[in-house]
């Protein structure tokens, strides 16, 4: 089939460097992916092209790249399932979030480092035991979930929070930390937990999913963020604003079946918090001038003692 | 210029295992790789690794006859025994370091069946064993913050005195070249398989560590000895995990029989992999396969089984061949996969360069002979690695470094600068790539012949007198990787020669090397190795003895 | 057609005029909404629930999907969160009959029993599926033309698609897109139209969430909109609620009005902005309505 590739290229070489969009069309199999077609495009049409890839099977995590706007791997996305409209140019870009060098070449240093910040390696006090830890084939299945993560960084080019701050530890490497978390012979969960509570790090996640979109390998890291935070809590650690506003959130629904917003921000920021109270009173005094102040009586729904016992029971099962 | 007491070319497996160990034994050591450490071809390995824990009643001798007869006998057997005797240690030791093995109902490390062995002893993780396994080295060498050359390409090996003592190496970031001195130097830089067309293996394994340590003087051994593997996807090549079978997938042809039963009516699909990639291909030269595949035949193994302990595959056929392994067949074919020959070292993974060092599947100490069993290369890497590592800090701890300076780059940059002058109308390296893997694939796969190899011979000449004259067209300094794959494909017409001069020296059929033109095995003339050296003119070629300890050749019949 | 209603926990909280907006438009749309029989239901959990209990989070909402299938009509939604996480539970319940069977068993009690034949469908789906867009083209009496609209969908109506029925629906994949056009007014695409609004840490880092209200209704402003409009009432709540801060924290004046998506469609069919309590944003759309040659 024929094809064009509209890629984003850059060139650090040149005297005032900037990036700029190069078509290419060129013929490829219908099977084809489109790494197959940026190979080809490097080794008979132009050698200038830099793009990283190895594997060609999803394993080494190389070639992540944007294609028509979100992350994936190059060698997994069919040329054919990625034409837009069933003709136009494929888009190909750089992933997000990370420095350029080349072409689609980025800088992972960014992302390495967050890695790193977490401790990812096995900490274990005591004495280690004469053969191997003796742990349930259950726990090690469910870190094989995450140990699946090929850190090709799809994850951290479309995280939305990491657009915005860049000291948000991020999908990849709060995934990772999960690993260990999770990772019954690790001795070290409770400070784990104390750090990953702090700023950029579990709460700072805005669970929109696009983590789990974009992951090849069905990592789930917004899953496992998740889970951080419910083993975070578990362990006390519950009075960082998302501790708390998830706390107030569950109460309100166990209590009424939906939502109090008037009370959530002040439960969540806690009411003696002089500070942010204070910062709330504007957007209060707008949304009453505005008419748009939820109800001062937050009424419950019809049939709240079924879902209190629903709740009841879901505490009891853990 | 840069120094460390020891230096390791490659962070696969061997040689992240090799920095730890050498970092344990208190020297400094740093990590030369052309791709980030996690990217290594190491993460590809699917199915497991091989240890007999004696505690379970199953002694290490087994293990070790298991892989000799896997050789056909080519294997040195007092290197064997290192290895198996040691390869429980090396798994517990990664358990330790945060490995998340499969475990049986009991919570201990649970093991599968693998081919060419009588007991089940793979160690496995899910499929992606060799990813779980580089992954935790990565962690502890973050942990001991070695220092990682990251996307560096090492041009070269510097040799002063008839000892090794550096390399020269390109940061690819940058397109500067460096000297970097070390007291030992430790190659790890993995296989040759894109001397193939098609191969299960990755774009980066282009032969360098072996061609680099060729060109500074060491031999090459069992060059010969190319791996296919029988279950390599139809569609790109790409490898299915031996777990499958372990686990108990069948092999079927286009009349839905498992053939194997007339091959090796015992073990069946976990006969050894030359002797089931034999198999296959007669079952398809022999018109019972479809569009040259036989098929892995997975359906009865349930849904259950297969995404727990082989998701990694089931995605791959998903993927790559839009079938779903739970309710269909997945057509395969016998694909390139591993070399078993490498640069000859001793057990201590010495080789006859003083100050080079060398494990994994770059080396050959020889633990594989004319075939490796399956789950015995992750095991390789380990218990040589470690050795390996073990031994160049003993040496960097006794040695001053040495007073070369950085000019001993000097000859690397005029190569690289005079292929960047080199004006338009020459080739790229694409086709003579190209044409190289698709005669390779033809002249020396599952069967070979005289003939055959000579051609092959004639084609690789030809192929390096186009290579002389090829253009790079990316002038550019930074991350210029058309430069890489043209300096790549010198390494490989040099590892292709070495194979094919290797391959026409054997005049009989053992293990991989199978020849339609002399079908016997003959241990009276050819119980031995070959090795290619690079000689002044033309390369030498020698014969060494195999090393037998106690156990004497058989007839191989699985 | 006739719908059971599930208006989520903010159009009866903190945005009512998305409520009120939804039930003149769809009196206009021949779409009849049941709220009664479903005025039990709960909260979806948001995905606040299910960090901490997935399965308490899928027993609440089998318990609505059994409330909509005893009334024996489709499932509707306003809200792009409460319908990504209705999908989600849908799916795992539907795909597990042993997981339903565990979870009917604690609806039991209650004389409910949710059969896996609920399928929830937001407003912008059920205008394109149900509906028509040619329907909807018939009963427009002010053509939006000339009208710059930025849509917004919010993550939960996009991601992830396994769940939203995107493959089956390909149509969901633009829907907020085409309903622009059916209604006159020209769409102004831009890259943050799905991406996260920063509802969800609002309370928790403030800053970064008014951020992305400062980038998207930026961006979407620097394409020339003059509105942005939303299925989401939680996107609403920060991309109109916030953007006063946005603006201040960007030290850039935004003033870009937020539409919840039945108001979008209630201007094209004729109803009083002020009926839709358009009056009753944060940011003012008095500019806006007089562009389209309305007053509020």
């Amino acid at each position: 089939m024929d094809v064009t590739l509209n890629v984003k290229r850059f060139d650090p070489d040149v005297d005032q460097p900037a990036p700029y969009y190069q078509e290419y069309s060129l013929e490829v199999e219908d099977s084809s992916t489109v790494l197959d077609g940026l190979i080809k495009i490097r080794e008979e049409i132009d050698g200038t092209l830099a793009l990283r890839c190895s594997c060609r099977s999803a394993i080494c995590g190389s070639c992540a790249m944007r294609i028509n706007g979100q992350a994936r791997l190059a060698c997994n996305t069919k040329v054919a399932d990625a034409v837009p409209n069933g003709n136009g140019a494929i888009v190909v870009e750089p992933p997000g979030n990370m420095p350029v060098v080349k072409d689609l070449v980025v800088d992972f240093k960014p992302f390495w480092d967050k890695i790193r910040a977490v401790e990812p390696w096995l900490q274990h006090m005591g004495t280690k035991p004469q053969h191997e830890h003796i742990v349930t084939n259950e726990s090690m299945l469910d870190l094989a979930g995450v140990m699946d993560c090929i850190m090709c960084g799809a994850c951290v080019s479309d995280c939305t929070v990491l657009e915005v701050d860049s000291n948000f530890l991020g999908p990849a490497a709060l995934a990772k930390a999960y690993r260990f978390v999770a990772d019954p012979r690790d001795s070290e969960h409770g400070w784990r937990l104390g750090e990953l509570n702090e700023y950029g790090g579990v709460w700072d996640c805005t669970r929109c999913m696009q983590c789990v979109e974009v992951c090849p390998k069905d990592v789930d890291p917004m899953g496992r963020i998740m889970a951080l935070r419910d083993k975070a809590m578990e362990a006390g650690y519950n009075r960082t604003y998302g501790a708390r506003h998830a706390a107030a959130f569950t109460k309100h629904v166990e209590h009424s079946g939906r939502v109090d917003e008037l009370r959530l921000p002040i439960e969540s920021k806690g009411i003696f918090n002089i500070v942010e109270m204070l910062k709330l009173a504007p957007v209060g005094i707008r949304a009453l001038l505005r008419g748009k102040m939820p109800p001062i009586i937050h009424k419950s729904n019809p049939g709240m003692d079924h879902v209190r016992r629903i709740f009841e029971k879901a505490e009891k099962r853990r | 210029m840069f120094d460390h007491d020891v230096i390791i070319i490659g962070a696969g497996l061997a040689g992240m295992r090799a920095a730890m160990a050498a970092r344990e034994n208190g020297v400094d050591v740093a990590v030369i790789s052309k791709v980030h450490p996690v990217r290594s071809h190491s993460n590809a390995a699917q199915g497991g690794i091989n240890a007999a824990l004696t505690e379970r009643g199953d002694p290490w001798e087994e293990h070790a006859f298991d892989t000799i007869k896997g050789s056909d006998y080519l294997a040195d057997q007092d290197a064997v025994e290192i290895m198996c005797r040691e390869a429980g240690s090396e798994v517990i030791a990664m358990e330790h370091m945060g490995v998340i093995f499969s475990r049986d109902e009991a919570g201990r490390l649970g093991t599968r069946a693998f081919g060419g062995q009588r007991h089940a002893r793979t160690f496995f993780v899910a499929d992606f064993t060799g990813q779980a396994m580089l992954q935790v080295l990565y962690e502890q060498i973050m942990k001991a913050s070695v220092r990682v050359y990251e996307e560096w390409f090492v041009l070269s090996l510097i040799v002063e005195d008839g000892e090794c003592c550096g390399a020269v190496a390109m940061d690819i970031r940058s397109g500067e070249v460096h000297v970097i001195r070390a007291k030992a130097v430790i190659m790890a830089a993995g296989g040759l398989g894109r001397l193939f067309e098609p191969s299960t293996n990755a774009l980066i394994c282009t032969g360098d560590g072996m061609a680099l340590a060729y060109r500074a003087g060491a031999p090459l051994m069992d060059m010969e000895m190319v791996q296919y593997h029988p279950t390599t996807l139809k569609s790109n090549g790409a490898l299915m995990s031996e777990g499958a079978r372990g686990e108990g997938a069948y092999l079927i042809n286009s009349e839905g029989e498992r053939f194997m039963e007339r091959y090796a009516p015992s073990m069946m699909e976990l006969a050894s992999r030359d002797v089931v990639s034999r198999a296959e291909q007669t079952e398809i030269n022999d018109g019972r396969g479809v569009d040259g595949c036989v098929f892995l035949d997975c359906r009865h193994l349930g849904e259950k089984l297969i995404k727990e302990k082989l998701s990694q595959i089931s995605e791959l056929a998903r993927d790559f061949a839009n079938v779903d392994m739970a309710r269909e067949p997945v057509p395969i074919r016998p694909g390139m996969h591993y070399q078993m020959g490498g640069i000859k070292t001793d057990v201590q993974t010495l080789t006859p360069l003083p100050g080079l060092y060398g494990a994994g599947e770059v080396a050959c100490v020889s633990v594989h002979g004319g075939n490796r069993l399956g789950a015995n290369s992750l095991l390789d890497t380990l218990v040589f690695g470690r050795r390996g590592g073990e031994q160049a800090a003993e040496r960097a701890k006794k040695r001053p470094q040495s007073n070369i300076t950085e000019s001993a780059a000097d000859m690397e940059r005029a190569v690289i600068q005079e292929m960047l002058d080199r004006d338009g109308g020459g080739e790229m390296f694409g086709k003579i790539r190209l044409e190289l893997g698709q005669t390779m694939n033809y002249h020396l796969a599952v069967f070979r012949d005289q003939q055959g190899m000579e051609l092959a011979l004639a084609k690789t000449g030809e192929l390096r007198e186009r290579y002389s004259r090829v253009m790079v067209p990316d002038k550019g300094k930074t991350f210029n990787t058309n430069l890489i794959f043209t300096l790549e494909l010198g390494f490989m017409l040099d590892c292709a020669e070495s194979i094919v001069l290797s391959a026409l020296e054997r005049k009989e059929s053992r293990g991989a090397h199978n020849r339609t033109d002399i079908t016997d095995r003959d241990d009276n003339n050819w119980l031995k190795h070959i090795l290619v050296s690079q000689g002044l003119e033309e390369p030498a070629i020698e014969h060494s003895p195999v090393v037998i300890t106690r156990w004497e050749p058989q007839a191989r019949v699985y | 057609m006739k719908y059971a209603f599930y208006p989520g926990c903010v159009s009866r909280g903190a945005t009512p005029e998305l409520f009120v907006a939804t039930t003149e438009v769809c009196a206009l749309l021949g779409i009849e909404l049941e709220f009664e029989p479903m005025r039990g239901a709960s909260c979806t959990g948001s995905g606040i629930l299910q960090e901490k209990n997935q399965r308490l989070g899928d027993t609440l909402n089998a318990r609505t999907f059994a409330m909509a299938e005893a009334t024996g009509l489709p499932l509707l939604t306003i809200c792009s969160t409460c319908q990504g996480v209705m999908s989600q539970a849908n799916k795992r319940l539907k795909e597990d009959s042993d997981y339903l069977a565990e979870i009917n068993a604690d609806l039991a009690e209650e004389g409910l029993e949710y059969k896996g034949t609920a399928d929830p469908r937001h407003l912008l789906w059920v205008l394109i599926e149900d509906v028509g867009l040619d329907r909807l083209k018939s009963l427009v009496v002010r053509p939006l033309n000339g009208f710059k609209v930025a849509p917004f969908y919010g993550c939960y109506i996009v991601r992830p698609t396994a769940a939203l029925g995107f493959d089956d629906n390909p149509q969901r994949q633009d829907s907020l897109e085409r309903v622009i056009e059916a209604v006159g007014a020209e769409v102004v695409d831009f890259p943050g139209k799905t991406l996260c609004c920063g509802f969800p840490i609002l309370m928790i880092n403030e800053a970064n969430s008014v951020k992305m209200v400062a980038d998207h209704t930026l961006d979407a402003k620097g394409r020339g909109a003059d509105a942005m409009v939303t299925p989401c009432p939680l996107c609403h709540l920060n991309l109109d609620g916030f953007q006063p801060q946005a603006a201040a924290q960007s030290r850039t004046p935004i003033d870009l009005p937020i539409l919840h998506l039945p108001q979008l469609l209630g201007l094209a069919l004729g109803i009083d902005p002020r009926a839709m309590r358009l009056n009753r944003h944060i940011i003012s759309t008095k500019k806006m309505l007089s562009q389209v040659a309305l007053s509020p």
